[in-house]
């Protein structure tokens, strides 16, 4: 009974300015689907055209293969969650999610029956008959969830729902509504801009900047193989390298940073060979050569000891700063000054372009 | 798109109606007046009647009488309003709560009626002047002209600045003051170098609502003034009069007015966006305990100013209960002036006061809020208009929209002179400014995504508007609808020129009862109207749960 969204080619203006220029993708059905992107990237935009509060200047989005772009918002079926609730504050949480099922003519009985049901589900079961300003704010953002998907909604729109919540209800929010989700098995589509909370939660992500889709894949390609270097560095942290194909033959690629050598073996084979490149580390992906003068000879900086990992802050002969995670041994931690050499875990790090567009990793070979 | 286009259309549908209405009860009377000013009575099109005026002293030195009178009383307005704001916010006074309500419930009464309190006591006759007079062995003439008239708008203006320098003072933060102290302010020099700029857009845009209150007012000059004659008697008297009366050349007077408040009107607007510094205190000032001679000072000072502006309106009340033989009172106690005022001949002005109050509240709610509505969320070219247009009559005296709605609705097919109608029309217009301003920050206040999510979950726009929008508004409005019954049940200057005798009000009563001598009906009248201020000022601290007022 879930619906499939595809996105194909939108485009949405402003005034003279093009916000989003030719957007298309997929949405299955069911699938728990995140656009992540940078403040003021279109996300909430995109969003907005999907349940029909902004206009589409071209393209067209579908459900389930028909056509939706001249269908009012009221006739969509649409659930939405707003960063700021949005609940009805002159209503009781009864009624606030009642409202729905009423603008539905769905019977009385049936009303109860079903606003008990979801009141269960998102546990606030014993706030039934409250007035919404005495509740907390995880207890609202419930509300406006329940509210959301009480009229059996055929898409579940959420745009930031828990940027108001502190940290910890913020976690435990996510979950709820995670579970809730699979429980109902509803297609969403999930807007954030927090990336912890993008890869707890999502089926897929699609990430985005000024307007365009950067990649679409699950959470754990999307921060293992990012597509790009914006990827790469927007989700987790990476330190991105000059370095340098020098050749690319049988599935055995060699790369340089500057004296380091190192082969891999999931190099793509048409990307030439003696070619500049940027290589993408993530801070674990650094392994610390204290014994030989193997790696990119660095200095040590300064050291963070955070329990389970130590930080270390380093500095190439050129100049650039480098951040590596080692999980914390029992020996001493290294000094600052000390000059040590970086080597990388080749079958983890990513290969780009030199413009950092494309990424060289072929991802069809286990490394 | 076919749906959404015809919801769009009932917005739109809505705002031609609106729009049509304001052609017809604003535009139109208001173009009708600049028409006649330049139109000679062979036909010909002239400005024979400004030369008139600004030749003649007899009829320009009024517009300076005028700017004197307002300058003065909005100076000393803008004082007093300052000290007892201050006084009131950083000195613990006892009963500060009550001296509160009282100086509101001074502010709400009708400035003449305050003039013809304050002749009651300070006049000719009056009992301090004859007091003074005896003890004194002295010969003093009373209180009148230039002197009389300030003194009246200033007790009754003060209040204005006062609520609105005082919310100011709420709002700053504590810790400003604290930190000018620990830099080695003196409590004076703090006042002047930290509080007085802070505020100083507060109070320049009160003091200047004052000015345009005071500058248009006409009762009081007409009460006390005596041969000191200001703008608005002139131009009552031209319109009124029983010598020489000049449709085209009072129509000339009405111009003038307009264009001054216009410039007042332009001067608060560019002072107000200039100025204002968004404040809000994470820890207000507290009043503090004061002793000794600071403290008796403070007292007194506060109980002095406030007993002068409630004092009109408790003799009015003791006068109500004094039994009168003509102009003079024989010193017994009677309830003869409310059985007058209840005669059945005489009831009329009370419940033409009620009905006409509630009709035109009832109107200028339901417009206010659709028109703020349309306005904010609903933006166009039309309704931004609307918007425009919406706001004229703030810049219309009472009297000159008296004036030209006479001129304007005297025949037919829009004969409405006399009727209740034209009264109602017009006590409508003359708030609705004031409404459309308070609604528009309550929706200002409203998330649009509450809307939004009515209507994901199915409902139409007009079903959001009705079941999310209002009753969301609904608690601001009531309380401003209250306000507005307060100063529209007191307003004087376009009813006196509209009513007849079967449209009477409590002012125009008590204006006419008063030019008539009869104090002791005039009083009674007086005091059913502070009554019911009274009564509706307690609703609206009911309805509101707040102590502040904004008018
Ligand atoms: N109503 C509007 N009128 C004009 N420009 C708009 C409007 N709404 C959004 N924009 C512009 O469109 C761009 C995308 O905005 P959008 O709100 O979609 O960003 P976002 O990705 O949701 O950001 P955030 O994470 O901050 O919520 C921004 O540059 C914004 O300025
Ligand atoms: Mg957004």
């Amino acid at each position: 009974m879930s619906v499939a969204i595809s996105i194909e080619n939108v485009v949405k203006r402003f005034g003279k300015e093009t916000v989003i220029n030719g957007l298309s993708l997929e949405i299955k059905p069911g699938e728990f689907f995140t656009l992540l992107g940078p403040s003021g990237c279109g996300k909430t935009t995109l969003l907005r055209m999907i349940i029909g509060f902004n206009s589409i200047e071209g393209g067209q989005i579908k459900i389930d293969g028909k056509v939706i772009n001249n269908i009012p918002t009221n006739k969509r079926n649409m659930g939405m969650v707003f960063q700021n609730y949005a609940i009805f504050p002159h209503m009781s949480v009864k009624d606030n999610i009642a409202f729905g099922l009423k603008n539905r003519k769905v019977p009385k009985a049936e009303i109860e029956k079903r606003v008990d049901e979801i009141l269960k589900i998102v546990k606030i079961d014993h706030l039934k008959d409250r007035m919404p300003h005495k509740m907390s704010g995880g207890q609202q953002q419930r509300i406006a969830l329940a509210r959301a998907i009480v009229i059996h909604p055929e898409v579940l729109l959420m745009d930031e729902p828990l940027s108001n919540l502190d940290a910890k209800l913020r976690t435990e929010m996510r979950n709820a509504i995670k579970q809730i989700q699979q429980q109902v098995g509803i297609t969403t589509v999930y807007v954030t801009h927090d990336q912890e909370e993008a890869l707890a939660v999502s089926d897929r992500i699609a990430v985005m900047n000024g307007g365009v889709i950067q990649q679409i894949d699950t959470p754990k390609n999307i921060y293992q193989r990012p597509a790009n270097t914006f990827v790469s560095t927007f989700i987790g942290l990476s330190n991105i390298m000059d370095g340098k194909l020098e050749s690319n033959e049988n599935g055995k690629a060699l790369i340089r940073i500057g004296d380091y050598k190192f082969q891999m073996n999931n190099i793509k084979k048409d990307c030439g060979s003696n070619c500049p490149v940027k290589v993408s580390v993530r801070p674990e992906e650094f392994i610390i050569n204290k014994e030989t003068e193997e790696g990119i000879p660095v200095t040590v900086k300064s050291s963070v000891f955070l329990g389970v990992t130590t930080h270390y802050f380093v500095e190439t002969k050129e100049g650039q700063e480098i951040e590596v995670i080692q999980s914390s041994d029992i020996g001493e931690i290294i000094p600052n000054g000390k000059k040590v050499h970086l080597k990388v875990q080749v079958q983890k790090i990513n290969v780009f372009s030199e413009d950092g567009s494309r990424s060289f990793i072929d991802r069809e070979v286990r490394p | 798109m076919n749906t959404a286009k015809k919801k769009l259309n009932i917005w739109l549908v809505l705002a031609l109606a609106i729009l049509a209405l304001f052609l017809i009860f604003v535009v139109y009377p208001i173009g009708l007046i600049l028409y006649k000013s330049i139109l000679m009575e062979d036909g010909t099109i002239s400005f024979s009647y400004f030369t008139k005026f600004f030749s003649k002293k007899f009829y320009w030195s009024t517009l300076v009488n005028s700017f004197k009178v307002t300058i003065a009383s909005t100076l000393v307005s803008a004082v007093l309003g300052l000290i007892m704001a201050y006084l009131l916010r950083s000195i613990k006074i006892k009963g500060s709560k009550y001296l509160n309500i009282l100086i509101v419930i001074s502010y709400l009464s009708p400035p003449f009626i305050g003039a013809y309190a304050w002749v009651q006591l300070l006049g000719r006759n009056g009992v301090i002047t004859r007091i003074l007079n005896s003890v004194f062995n002295a010969k003093l003439g009373g209180i009148y002209g230039f002197a009389g008239i300030v003194l009246v708008f200033s007790l009754q203006s003060f209040p204005l600045v006062y609520m609105y320098v005082s919310g100011a003072l709420k709002n700053l933060d504590n810790s400003l003051n604290e930190a000018a102290e620990s830099l080695g302010c003196s409590t004076v020099q703090r006042v002047w170098k930290v509080i007085v700029p802070l505020i100083t857009p507060t109070l320049l845009a009160s003091s200047l609502l004052v000015f345009m209150r005071v500058f248009s007012d006409f009762g009081t000059p007409m009460l006390i003034g005596e041969g000191y004659k200001t703008f608005p008697v002139l131009l009552y008297s031209q319109f009124m009069g029983e010598v020489s009366t000049d449709a085209h050349y009072a129509a000339a007077l009405c111009v003038i007015v307009i264009v001054i408040t216009l410039v007042l009107f332009f001067l608060q607007k560019y002072i107000g966006n200039r100025l204002t510094y968004s404040m809000s205190a994470l820890k207000p000032m507290e009043p503090q305990k004061v002793t000794g001679i600071r403290n008796v000072l403070a007292h007194g000072f506060v109980y002095l100013v406030v007993l002068a502006a409630i004092l009109p309106q408790l003799t009015v009340i003791t006068t109500s209960f004094l039994e009168t033989r003509g102009a003079s009172y024989t010193g017994q106690f009677t309830l003869q002036n409310y059985k007058n005022i209840i005669m059945p001949k005489n009831i009329s002005t009370i419940t033409n006061t009620y009905l006409f109050g509630l009709a035109a509240i009832i109107l200028v709610v339901i417009l206010g809020v659709l028109i703020s509505y349309l306005t904010v969320r609903k933006r166009s070219f039309l309704t931004s208009i609307l918007d425009t247009l919406t706001m004229f009559p703030y810049i219309i005296p009472g009297s000159v929209l008296g004036i030209s709605f006479l001129y304007a609705f005297n025949k037919k097919p829009l004969l409405l002179s006399g009727t209740a109608i034209i009264v109602i029309i017009s006590l409508c217009i003359r708030r609705m400014p004031y409404t459309i301003r308070s609604s528009t920050a309550i929706i200002g206040q409203i998330s649009p995504s509450v809307e939004e999510a009515a209507i994901s979950l199915g409902s139409t726009e007009v079903k959001t508007f009705v079941k999310i929008t209002v009753p969301m508004m609904m608690a601001g409005v009531l309380s401003g609808a209250i306000m507005s019954w307060i100063t529209l049940i007191s307003e004087l200057s376009s009813s006196i020129i509209l009513y007849t005798s079967k449209t009477q009000t409590l002012t125009v009563a008590i204006y006419t009862e008063v030019i008539r001598s009869n104090f002791g009906n005039a009083a009674a009248y007086s005091t059913v109207l502070t009554i019911t201020s009274v009564l509706s000022l307690l609703l609206f601290f009911k309805v509101s749960g707040s102590e502040d007022i904004s008018v």
